[in-house]
């Protein structure tokens, strides 16, 4: 009897993982396969004919280009890099001054910067948008590096808030009392312990600038700028709709997004509980 | 090694005043004890001390320098906390070392000194731990030893023994006092557990919201309290205190506690007291003795008491008993079985009894 619950249950975890990595396995295998097989009905779950096409298209092994996937996938990383340390640099100072420190109107500005995360970003576009085309940071990294920052210092100030807030003061006391001055005190101490929570921040950082697609689509024009997710609409013409392309442009997209999050998964998690606790 | 000075230092948070206008020379070598109830404002003394906490008035002198603007890293100065605060991330070693290696101490002198320290302390067998692989008494140990590596001016502890079990917190009494004997250097010590405060401490200094209320000997402050918060603040159980009349008949003072107890007052007293009405008495439990063959003289006083309840604790019986409205504590010292109802009959030597002003509280 508790054998079959066990199996029951497992299977049921089985079913609702399938459910869930449906969408991703459908794009995996469309992107190694032509295109019109992705259309037939009903759906062939195993490609008749498995092909790199589209990936040697992209990236222009065979001297044509389809999209020019290479050059997008560096813009991504260079933008979501750049503007994951930028903003984990401040998110971390800001989190520790609201952690350690009293100042006039603390709770306000904590308030206020959280407030700011709950506005819709793509209600930001327009004005965004003028303003950028005046200042004549249209289509630039920087542009979107700069719209990507002011994204996630809240975030990152509210998560390494939380863990530093988590380490008892004494630590800092402590150093200070033992010779440290205030940043040593930071830098020996207090990062080191609070250092598995500011990686999480920074990965979910990370993973945001990733995958934003709506200020990005805005913000850049051309190949100088754009990003791996709005790269993919190059796919969309007038009348046709290259899903093959779009899937394996996907695939380029979700890999290095996968491959990070398994690595640091373990500090995610406990990351994310460790800071959750804070009330 | 050098002496440390508070020149009116005034604390405030806000309105609150947490410490009113303090003056205090420690000198060197001294082992001074800080104690009183939560809020008396000991804690932040220590921590103006160590520079963790801004002075709103006043100065502070360690050796013959002004500290006031300094940072607690300039002072020279080493804490212990409640909490051992250990660094997590490093072992004892580690732990240990590290206030030389921020002071760019070399290698050399660095393992010599957390050697000596580990030795001071029996830490051998546990240096390459992290702190969560420790018992509270061995964080302690640490937490002393980090303090101890710096050489500092001044030991400053915080309340380092609270968070140990009974047992433990008398071990670690001993070893601290050991501690200071061995190192010859100042420390100030915080708590609000008078027993330790006794055993540590060359002088003990009472504080009260703010205020000190009394600086002496540990002898000094149980012998001679200078007023009622200190009289049932240092001993257990606290001193018995008790309202009373003062009644005049045929030209002698007496002290009326109730309807049928009049408590003779010494002549040598009579000065203090001859134009006052009312008069807080003091007596600790061990001078109200049960008597089976009462002494006789002009300094004892004798009355019979009903008891109401009998608490032995082996080397000696607590007996509770009421006079006026006040419960009465009396410590009998051989062992014998008091069942409750018993009618006793106490004794008083009159020379042991306090007398404190019944406005100001002070001791007369």
């Amino acid at each position: 009897m508790k054998q079959v619950k066990k199996i029951s249950f497992w299977l049921l975890v089985l079913l609702l993982l399938i459910l869930i990595c449906l969408p991703g396995i459908w794009i995996f295998i469309s992107a190694f396969r032509p295109n019109p097989e992705i259309l037939s009905k009903p759906a062939n779950w195993i490609p008749d004919r498995w092909t790199i096409y589209q990936f040697t298209q992209m990236f222009s092994i065979n001297g044509y280009v389809s999209v020019p996937a290479f050059k997008y996938l560096m813009n991504s990383v260079i933008i979501s890099s750049v503007s994951t340390v930028i903003a984990i640099t401040i998110g971390m100072m800001g989190g520790y001054a609201f952690a350690r420190f009293n100042f006039k109107g603390k709770n306000k500005i904590f308030l206020s910067l959280m407030l700011a995360r709950a506005v819709p970003g793509i209600s930001l576009s327009l004005p965004l948008f003028i303003l950028f085309a005046k200042i004549g940071i249209i289509n630039t990294s920087f542009g979107v590096i700069l719209v990507y920052v002011a994204m996630n210092v809240p975030f990152t100030i509210w998560l390494t808030d939380g863990f530093f807030r988590q380490i008892p003061k004494e630590m800092s006391e402590v150093a200070r009392t033992d010779g440290c001055t205030r940043l040593q005190a930071f830098w020996n101490v207090e990062l080191p312990l609070a250092g598995p929570g500011i990686g999480a921040a920074a990965i979910f950082a990370f993973l945001l600038s990733w995958n934003e697609y709506a200020l990005a689509s805005i913000i850049t024009r051309t190949v100088h700028s754009k990003t791996l997710p709005i790269g993919m609409m190059d796919y969309l013409d007038e009348f046709t709709i290259n899903w093959a392309g779009m899937c394996a442009i996907a695939v380029v997209m979700i890999v290095p997004a996968l491959i990070l999050t398994f690595i640091v998964q373990k500090h995610l998690v406990s990351g994310l509980t460790f800071g959750g606790v804070k009330g | 090694m050098a002496e440390v000075k508070l020149k009116n230092i005034t604390k405030k948070y806000g309105d609150v005043v947490a410490v009113q206008n303090m003056n205090l020379t420690i000198p060197h070598n001294e082992f001074l004890v800080l104690v009183g109830p939560s809020g008396c404002g000991k804690s932040t003394t220590l921590r103006m001390i160590a520079g963790l906490e801004e002075i709103t008035g006043g100065e502070i002198f360690i050796g013959d320098q002004i500290v006031n603007e300094k940072d607690p890293k300039d002072r020279n100065v080493s804490m212990v906390f409640q909490n051992y605060a250990l660094y997590p991330h490093m072992t004892v070693e580690e732990n240990l070392g590290f206030s030389l290696k921020i002071a760019k101490v070399e290698t050399k002198e660095i393992e010599k000194r957390v050697t000596d320290a580990v030795q001071i302390l029996g830490l051998q067998d546990l240096k390459k731990r992290k702190p969560s692989q420790l018992s509270g008494g061995q964080r302690q140990r640490v937490a002393m030893g980090r303090a101890i590596v710096r050489r500092p001016d001044a030991f400053l502890f915080d309340e380092p023994l609270s968070n140990l079990d009974a047992k433990l917190r008398t071990q670690m009494r001993t070893e601290i006092k050991k501690l200071h004997q061995k190192l010859q250097t100042t420390i100030v010590y915080v708590t609000h557990d008078q027993v330790e405060a006794m055993t540590l401490a060359d002088r003990i200094i009472i504080m009260k919201d703010g205020y000190i209320e009394q600086i002496g000997s540990p002898i000094e402050v149980f012998s001679k309290p200078t007023n009622v918060f200190v009289a049932t603040f240092i001993g257990s159980p606290p001193m018995n205190i008790i309202d009373a009349d003062i009644i005049k008949i045929e030209n002698k003072f007496y002290f009326k506690i109730d309807n049928e107890l009049m408590m003779p007052c010494l002549e040598s007293k009579y000065d203090l007291i001859k134009d006052k009405k009312k008069i807080i008495i003091g007596i600790r439990s061990e001078d109200i003795v049960p008597q089976i063959s009462p002494n006789y003289g002009s300094e004892f006083w004798n009355f019979n008491k009903k008891i109401d309840l009998s608490e032995p604790l082996g080397t000696e019986t607590q007996l509770f008993f009421k006079l006026g409205a006040k419960e009465i504590i009396s410590r009998m010292y051989n062992p014998r079985a008091v069942n409750v109802g018993e009618k006793l009959s106490f004794e008083i030597n009159l020379n042991k009894v306090h007398l404190f002003d019944s406005i100001s509280q002070k001791a007369l």
